[in-house]
């Protein structure tokens, strides 16, 4: 009786597991604060109730770690992966490996609410979701408004020694965007010494933005970098302006994320559903709460502590995404060497 | 009679060729051609490279530097075991392992969650001064690299130490004293050329550890203090420089294979000393005048309890916290089969799969593992020396390039394993076969050859004689090397860092993931586990009777 009664559960446990994987399942590599802090969860629960499918987030850490990982499975012989969540800067490196299938209005209505400045990759295979800009953020009970630097070779001063957490340009894409603010800010030819200069400043160089942040609010350092919108995350959820964003000499770099088809997928269609659900007025405006970036789509409306609280820098910088292609990796290699030669 | 020991050897050598040498093969193949020609151009470009240089030189500097901590802090515990006698002293000694067999991720983790700038002891220092800032800055520098390598290295210097001094006969001693010499005359000039052997060779294995040394480096240095570990896993998991990877890979494992030789050498030409007939004379600590030596040491051991309870300390503390207050909630997260963004996969999932890992993997590292150990003890083929080195080459190979290799070696066709869970177990029981062979070596010298040739003159085959006479007489031998094996696959961390694909993860990579997004609560009760598994096994191999030799554990 007992064993009739436990076959019969098995075989109910394989049935679901049979339904279960007959599904089909949309895998999505992303950056881990996509998941950790992102709309992810929202996002699975509205794709799978509408499409009748398994949506599944993967990251392996930063934008660029989670490239590089989608990457080297592509060479070593296909990936799971049937869309990309990428930085902008990332473009040109996901040109040179072909990754993506271009989208276009008709595969993607959504996408004629996305303003032209935000249509940055001209191969249209990224297509954008999200903006915002690369500030400092420091924490008001160590440091005063007064006290913060001014520009950005003012963080070179000795009073700021072991108080700056920035990420490493190779694994991350927020510390991508440091070192090319940088580049923006000095030149070609005066960003490595800044990076000699600021040496003392660094307390450590994260491999994410996530670890960054955390250690910021763990007390660990004072400065971190991070997004011009993190007052407002403040205002929102911790009910605290400790942690506030500030653009030295009002500068900040400009930040674009986007989605795109992996070119090997078997499922393109279910992909574009993706991407247009993804820049839906709804899912949008969950952008500001969740990724406390700006939306894409410029129907979305955003919450009021944005008004109030958060930093669009008057003097956004951005290099044209050709000449980083082109110098991306002469300046990592560059920065790399600087860094470990004290 | 030699045709059996080709069929024995066929185990591990067929095992070894997959996953071992044809990977490696590919490295070297990668790492020294260019457009298909075979060329040093690879290598001589990263000789030629001030940057590359310079991480070499760190990468030895940091050794270097790693081993006089672990000296400094290791040797007077070594004469505090030797000279003193106080309560609790036995239980200390045993505990001096415990320390080295931590899987170093849970090092980084303690020593982040004590030492850090908002650390228990930052926090109980401003607390208790009353300071703004925090008065200890340890971490994010070298100084926080080499203070965590000296954490788990020093107890190995204190352990190998005392157990020579011990050793030395105290007549030597006593005769310089009724010769008049003084005390620090007859230290430098009597105990420490005694010492010496034991000194060098601790030296040399601290050395060798801390040069490869990798979840520590990754997790406590940052970008700044990359080594040669750390830059392989960047170059070739980041930058996708399979070639400049697997060259640097070739310059490492040459540098290894020179610190190995050195190190054996040292080993052999020292190892006998001379035992004396009587114990060396110690005196009480705690009872007695108290003498400057004396407070001395208890000064050290007051901060040698912080320097090593501290960590531990911490990371059982932060389990158990959550949300302010006091929970078991951290573990019961453990068995959640919903998806964490740090893991990748589900904590329950991620538990799992380092137990099946830590199963598949001595499944595989005890036949191979015993098939060398029988070659090494009863062989008397010519060239047995030569093939023995060759089955044991796998140890003076790094584990983020032994997992770069199985990644390589596996991924393509036929196979298609880069990244899978079984491919993560064959990687490990790569890394783990060496240390059941060290394991069952001295047990199968011990054995009493006479029973086997007793059973092979009545009749009995060679399996059959191995079966029934040896294989019950090694039971216990087999059973202390696979909870090793075990153990040490629980703990691995590099090269599965190496190998995993997305969405499949282990306790020690959950915990370096859960690290760095700072949930210290979740990261320390999956270490808690970590620690339970190594310490539950090294416990278990106490009782089984490990201990041979004094101190249970060779090195």
């Amino acid at each position: 009786m007992k064993k009739g009664r436990l076959v019969l559960m098995v075989i109910a446990m394989l049935a679901i597991g049979i339904i279960g994987i007959s599904k089909e399942t949309l895998v999505v590599y992303t950056y881990n604060s996509f998941v950790s802090w992102g709309p992810a969860g929202e996002l699975k629960e509205a794709f799978e109730a509408r499409y009748d499918c398994n949506l599944e987030f993967v990251t392996a850490g930063g934008g660029k770690a989670t490239l590089s990982r989608l990457l080297a499975e592509r060479e070593a012989g296909g990936t799971d992966a049937d869309l990309f969540m990428a930085e902008v800067n990332d473009v040109p490196r996901i040109a040179t490996y072909d990754l993506f299938l271009p989208v276009t209005v008709e595969d993607v209505p959504n996408l004629a609410h996305i303003p032209q400045e935000l249509l940055l990759d001209q191969t249209a295979g990224l297509v954008p979701y999200e903006h915002g800009y690369i500030t400092l953020t420091y924490d008001s009970q160590i440091l005063s408004e007064e006290d913060l630097p001014k520009t950005l070779e003012g963080l070179t001063d000795p009073r700021y020694k072991g108080m700056l957490v920035c990420e490493d340009p190779r694994t991350s894409s927020t510390g991508f965007s440091f070192l090319l603010w940088t580049i923006a800010h000095f030149g070609e030819e005066g960003y490595l010494d800044f990076w000699r200069s600021i040496d003392p400043t660094l307390l450590t160089i994260t491999q994410g933005w996530s670890e960054a942040w955390t250690l910021l609010t763990h007390g660990e350092a004072p400065i971190a970098v991070s997004f011009s919108t993190d007052t407002a995350y403040g205002a929102m959820y911790e009910d605290s302006l400790r942690y506030r964003a500030f653009a030295p000499g009002g500068e900040g770099y400009r930040t674009v994320y986007g989605v795109g088809i992996v070119r090997e997928t078997d499922h393109t269609e279910l992909a574009k559903a993706f991407i247009d659900l993804l820049l839906s007025k709804e899912i949008q405006e969950l952008l500001p709460r969740t990724e406390i970036m700006f939306p894409a789509n410029e129907t979305a409306e955003l919450p009021e502590e944005y008004q109030e609280h958060a930093i669009i820098p008057s003097d956004p910088l951005m290099l044209p995404l050709e000449i980083v292609g082109t110098r991306m990796d002469s300046w990592l290699y560059d920065w790399a060497r600087v860094i470990t030669t004290r | 009679m030699r045709k059996g020991w080709f069929v024995l050897l066929a185990i591990p050598a067929g095992f070894l060729a997959l996953v071992f040498y044809y990977p490696l093969g590919l490295i070297l193949r990668t790492g020294l051609s260019e457009g298909g020609r075979l060329t040093l151009a690879p290598l001589q470009e990263i000789l030629a490279d001030s940057y590359y240089l310079h991480l070499i030189v760190f990468t030895i500097e940091q050794a270097a530097l790693s081993t006089l901590a672990s000296l400094a802090i290791g040797l007077p515990g070594a004469y505090l075991l030797t000279r003193y006698t106080f309560p609790g002293k036995e239980t200390i000694r045993s505990l001096t392992v415990v320390p080295f067999v931590l899987p170093a991720i849970t090092v980084a983790l303690g020593f982040i969650l004590f030492f850090g700038n908002s650390g228990h002891l930052n926090r109980f220092l401003m607390s208790i001064f009353h300071l703004a800032r925090p008065p200890v800055r340890l971490l994010y520098s070298l100084r926080g690299i080499v203070l965590a390598h000296a954490f788990y290295n020093a107890p190995i210097v204190t352990r190998m130490v005392n157990a020579v001094w011990e050793g030395l006969d105290p007549a030597i001693d006593e005769a310089s004293i009724s010769l008049g010499a003084g005390r620090l005359r007859r230290f430098l000039g009597i105990t420490l050329p005694r010492l010496a052997p034991a000194l060098l060779s601790s030296a040399a294995l601290v050395f060798i550890f801390t040069f490869l040394s990798f979840p520590i480096v990754l997790s406590l240095g940052g970008a700044r203090y990359a080594t040669i570990e750390v830059e392989i896993y960047t170059l070739t998991r980041t930058l996708l420089d399979y070639r400049l990877g697997s060259a640097l890979i070739l310059v490492e494992t040459f540098l290894s294979l020179g610190f190995t030789y050195l190190y054996l050498r040292t080993e052999g030409r020292f190892a006998s000393t001379t035992r004396g007939d009587r114990e060396i004379p110690t005196q009480p600590l705690l009872r007695g005048p108290l003498t400057i030596g004396k407070w001395l040491l208890l000064v050290y051991s007051f901060l040698a309890a912080i320097f090593f309870l501290g960590p531990i300390v911490s990371i059982l503390a932060d389990s158990l916290r959550a949300g302010g207050g006091w929970t078991f909630s951290n573990y019961c997260e453990l068995l959640s089969l919903s998806y964490s963004p740090f893991l990748g996969s589900s904590p329950l999932h991620t538990v799992l799969n380092s137990f099946l890992i830590a199963g598949i993997s001595t499944l595989i590292a005890l036949p191979v593992g015993t098939a060398v150990a029988w070659f090494a003890v009863r062989s008397r083929l010519p060239g047995r020396r030569i093939i023995e080195s060759i089955l044991m080459a796998p140890l003076a190979v790094s584990s983020v390039a032994i997992g770069f290799a199985v990644l390589r070696g596996l991924s393509g066709s036929p196979l298609h394993l880069g990244g899978t869970l079984l491919a993560i177990a064959l990687a490990h029981g790569i890394l783990t076969y060496p240390f059941v062979v060290r394991s069952l070596r001295p047990v199968l010298e011990g054995l009493d050859v006479g029973l086997i040739e007793a059973a092979r003159s009545l009749g009995a085959s060679r399996v059959r004689a191995f079966f029934e006479v040896e294989f019950p007489l090694i039971r216990r031998g087999l059973l202390v090397a696979a909870v090793f094996a075990i153990a040490l696959s629980m703990g691995e961390m590099s090269a599965t860092i190496m190998l995993m694909r997305p969405g499949l993860s282990t306790i020690p990579v959950a915990v370096y993931g859960l690290l760095s997004a700072r949930q210290f609560g979740a990261a320390s009760a999956m270490a808690v586990v970590l620690i339970a598994v190594t310490a539950f096994s090294f416990l278990a191999i106490d009782l089984l009777g490990g201990r041979e030799g004094k101190g249970g554990l060779r090195w």
